[in-house]
C-alpha cells in the first residue's frame, strides 16, 4: 500500500518543551484519521508540521513520497496548495469576501479561478442560496460549510480539519461529519484533530497524544485494520521514553477521556 | 472570471467592503496630499506674486543710448530701437517698460526738467506713484510735488512752459541722461553707472541743480500754456520733473526724436545675462543697467520665502510619510490572521505583497486625487485672501501630487507588508 504520508520519528521542541515527542506513524491514501488529546497535547503542532506550515525540530515527514524537509517555503506552499485542503476550527474566512470569494480566493492561489465550480463547491455543503453572503452573514455552521468547500475546491489528497466542529452545535456537528463521510468514501485521506471523542469516533483510526507523546492508537473500523496491516502498515509509535508512551509494535487501546466527560463516565 | 478579474475584486473587496479602515488610510493620504499640494502651489505662486509686487515698484532695468550717440545726434532711442530692445527683455520673461524723453523747459524763467512719456506705460510701470488728479494726457501735465509747492500750482491751474533750444544745445542729451539718472538714483540704480552719468552731467551744464530747476534766473514767461492735470507725489527725483505727453513735448519742443531713457521692470530670471546680452550689441548703441537694489532685495526676499516654504514642505512630507505609514501599517496589522490565512492557502509573499501593495497605491490615488483637489481649493482661498488675486490650477504639479501620495502609500505599507509577508501561517492555526 503507499503511504500518502509518513512521519519518521518525528519532534517539535520548543526550549525544554517537546510540543511532539519522536512520533512515527504512517497513514495510507484514502484513510480517515484522528488524532486525539487534551488541549496542550501538541495535536495541532503536528497538524502544522503534516500541512507544510511547521518543520520538526527534528525527524522526516514524507508526503506523497516527497520529504518536506528538503523543500523550500515556495515549494512548501506548492505542496500546500496542490495536495492538502485545510479546515480551520475558528473558520478564518476572509471577512470582507463574500462566500464564493472564499471559495475563489484557494482556486487564485492555485491555478485558475472558475466561478461556476466554487459555485458547485457550496452547492456540495449546501450553500449554493447563501454564496453571496459576507461570512457575517452566516451562522457558525454556515461558515465552518463555506471553509469545506474552500478546503475541497481544488480536490486535495488530504484535508487536514483542526476541530473542525469545535464551534458548532450539534445540529452543524452533523451536516459537517456527514460532509466528511462523503470525502471519506469518495477516497479522500482525512486527518482530524480533535478533542472531542465523537468527532473522532466517525474516523476508522484513532491516535492518541498527551504532552506530544504517544498514548495509544485504536481503530473504529476493523476491516481498513486489516486492510491496512495487509498492506504493510505498522501501528504508529514513539521513541519517548515515558510511561504509557505507545514505543513498540503492538497498538495500545484508550478509552476516550472526553467521551467519558461527555457521557459521565459511562 | 480570470485570475486578474479575482485579483481586482479581492482588491475593491478589500477597498469597499472596508470603508472604515479605507477611509483612515484614505484620510491620512488625502491630508498629506492637501497639504503638499497647497504648499507646492503657494510655493510657485507666491514668489510670482512676490517678483510682480516688488517689480511694481519701479524699474529694475535702465537702458541709455551710449555716450557716442548722445553727442553724435542726440537723437535718442528711436522708436524701432524701443521696440528691438523690448523685444530682447521680453524674450527672457515677462516685461514692463515705459519711455521718457526729457528737455529742459522753463516755467516763470525758471529752468525744469520735462519729461515726455505715455502715461499708460509710466502708470502701468510705477504702482507706487502717489497721484493727486489725473494722468498728463494731451495739454495737460502732471507736475511734481517740489515743483508745485515752489510754484503754487494745484490741481486744474494753468502753467505756461516755455522751451528754449538754447536750453538743450550743449546738453540736451547728458542732462536728459543726468535726469534720468537722477530719476532712478532714488529708486537704486546701480551706483557705479549713476555716478559716472552724474557727474557727466553736472561737468556738462556746469549749473548745479535744486528741485529740478536750474539756479539761473533769465526773465522769460512766454511759452505754451497747459493745464496742471495732477500732481505726482513719489519722495524721490520724479517730484522736480513735469511729465507731458510725447506729443505735447514734440508740440513744444518742435523737434520729434527717440527717448533717453527706457526703463524696465524685467521678469528674466538672470539679469545680468540679459544686460550683457543687450550691452554686448554695440551695434544697437544703447546701454543697459541694472537697479541693483531693486533687484538684490526682491531675490533676497524670494529666496527666503522660497527656502521656508521648501522647508515646510519638507516637513510636512515626513510628517505625511509617518502618518500614512502609521495608518497603512495599523491597517496590515488587522490583517495578519488574513494574511497567514492566504499563506496556508498556498500564496507566495510576493503575491499578498503585491495585493497589500496595490491596494496601498490604490488609497494614496484616491486620497491623492480628493486631497489634490481640496489643497488647490485651500491654495485658491489663501491667494485670494492673501494676494486677492486667483491661481491657475498647474496640471504637472497635480499630477506628481496624486503620483506622490500614491507612492508615498505605498513606501509607507513596505515595512508592515514586509513584516506581514513573514508571517508563519500557522500562526493561524496555533490557537488551541
Amino acid at each position: 500500500m503507499d503511504m500518502l504520508l509518513e512521519l519518521d520519528h518525528i519532534s517539535k521542541i520548543y526550549g525544554d518543551l517537546h510540543a511532539v515527542d519522536d512520533l512515527s506513524l504512517t497513514v495510507p491514501a484514502g484513510q480517515w484519521l484522528a488524532i486525539v488529546g487534551s488541549s496542550g497535547s501538541g495535536k495541532t503542532t503536528l497538524m502544522n508540521m503534516i500541512g507544510c506550515m511547521d518543520t520538526p525540530s527534528r525527524g522526516s515527514v514524507k508526503l506523497e513520497g516527497r520529504k518536506l524537509e528538503d523543500l523550500n517555503a515556495g515549494q512548501l506552499a506548492d505542496v500546500r496548495k496542490n495536495l492538502i485542503g485545510l479546515v480551520f476550527q475558528k473558520f478564518y474566512l476572509v471577512p470582507h469576501l463574500t462566500a464564493v470569494e472564499n471559495v475563489m480566493v484557494a482556486q487564485y492561489y492555485h491555478s485558475v479561478v472558475d466561478e461556476k465550480q466554487a459555485l458547485e463547491a457550496l452547492d456540495r455543503v449546501g450553500l449554493k442560496d447563501r454564496a453571496h453572503h459576507l461570512p457575517s452573514q452566516l451562522s457558525g455552521g454556515e461558515q465552518q460549510r463555506v471553509c469545506i468547500a474552500r478546503a475541497l475546491i481544488n480536490d486535495p489528497k488530504l484535508i487536514l480539519a483542526d476541530e473542525p466542529t469545535g464551534n458548532l452545535d450539534e445540529k452543524n456537528e452533523k451536516i459537517v461529519l456527514d460532509l466528511f463521510r462523503q470525502l471519506h468514501e469518495q477516497g479522500t485521506t482525512i486527518i482530524v484533530v480533535t478533542h472531542d471523542a465523537l468527532v473522532a469516533s466517525c474516523a476508522e483510526r484513532e491516535i492518541m497524544l498527551n504532552h506530544g507523546v504517544l498514548v495509544g492508537e485504536k481503530w473504529n473500523d476493523e476491516a481498513a485494520r486489516a486492510a491496512y496491516e495487509a498492506a504493510g502498515g505498522r501501528p504508529a509509535s514513539t521513541g519517548a521514553a515515558v510511561e504509557g508512551a505507545q514505543t513498540g509494535e503492538t497498538a495500545i487501546g484508550f478509552a476516550d477521556p472526553t467521551k467519558a466527560a461527555k457521557t459521565g463516565g459511562e | 472570471m480570470t485570475n486578474t478579474g479575482m485579483f481586482f475584486r479581492m482588491l475593491f473587496s478589500a477597498v469597499f467592503r472596508r470603508r472604515s479602515r479605507a477611509m483612515m488610510a484614505v484620510v491620512a493620504s488625502l491630508v498629506g496630499a492637501a497639504t503638499l499640494f497647497c504648499l507646492a502651489m503657494i510655493c510657485i505662486a507666491v514668489p510670482q506674486q512676490m517678483n510682480e509686487e516688488m517689480r511694481a515698484y519701479g524699474a529694475n532695468l535702465i537702458v541709455t543710448p551710449t555716450s557716442s550717440t548722445t553727442s553724435a545726434d542726440k537723437a535718442g532711442i528711436d522708436e524701432a530701437m524701443v521696440e528691438h530692445t523690448t523685444e530682447m527683455v521680453a524674450a527672457k520673461g515677462s516685461e514692463k517698460h515705459a519711455t521718457y524723453r526729457y528737455e529742459n523747459v522753463r516755467v516763470n524763467a525758471a529752468p525744469y526738467v520735462m519729461a515726455g512719456v505715455d502715461a499708460a506705460q509710466v502708470k502701468n510701470l510705477n504702482h507706487h506713484w502717489v497721484i493727486d488728479g489725473s494722468w498728463p494726457s494731451d495739454g495737460k501735465v502732471l507736475i511734481g510735488r517740489d515743483i508745485a509747492d515752489a510754484i503754487g500750482l494745484k490741481v486744474g491751474s494753468r502753467i505756461t512752459i516755455g522751451y528754449r533750444a538754447s536750453d538743450n544745445a550743449s546738453s540736451s542729451s547728458s542732462s536728459s541722461s543726468s535726469s534720468a539718472t537722477s530719476s532712478s538714483n532714488d529708486t537704486n540704480t546701480d551706483a557705479d553707472a549713476n555716478g559716472s552719468t552724474s557727474s557727466q552731467s553736472q561737468s556738462s551744464s556746469g549749473q548745479p541743480t535744486q528741485d529740478g530747476r536750474v539756479s539761473s534766473d533769465i526773465m522769460d514767461t512766454s511759452g505754451t500754456e497747459f493745464r496742471v492735470a495732477g500732481i505726482v507725489d513719489t519722495g524721490g527725483s520724479e517730484d522736480s520733473i513735469i511729465y507731458a505727453t510725447n506729443a505735447d513735448v514734440n508740440k513744444l519742443t518742435g523737434v520729434t526724436r527717440g527717448v533717453d531713457v527706457i526703463e524696465y521692470s524685467a521678469g528674466a530670471n538672470d539679469l545680468n545675462a540679459l544686460v550683457q546680452s543687450i550691452n554686448d550689441m554695440t551695434s544697437m548703441h544703447v546701454k543697459a543697467q541694472q537697479v541693483t537694489k531693486i533687484t538684490a532685495s526682491d531675490t533676497r526676499i524670494i529666496t527666503m520665502l522660497q527656502t521656508l516654504f521648501w522647508i515646510v514642505s519638507l516637513v510636512v512630507l515626513v510628517l505625511t510619510l509617518v502618518g500614512v505609514g502609521t495608518t497603512i501599517s495599523s491597517i496590515v496589522s488587522q490583517r495578519r490572521n488574513e494574511i497567514g490565512l492566504r499563506k496556508a492557502l498556498g500564496a507566495s509573499s510576493v503575491a499578498i505583497g503585491t495585493e497589500f501593495y496595490v491596494e496601498s497605491a490604490m488609497y494614496g490615488l484616491i486620497g491623492g486625487l480628493v486631497g489634490t483637489a481640496i489643497g488647490y481649493g485651500l491654495a485658491q482661498w489663501l491667494c485670494v485672501a492673501v494676494f486677492e488675486r486667483s491661481i491657475g490650477f498647474n496640471w504637472w504639479l497635480g499630477v506628481a501630487s496624486v503620483l506622490l501620495a500614491a507612492v508615498v502609500a505605498v513606501v509607507a505599507s513596505i515595512p508592515p507588508v514586509h513584516r506581514a509577508t513573514r508571517i508563519d501561517p500557522a500562526v493561524v492555526l496555533r490557537e488551541e
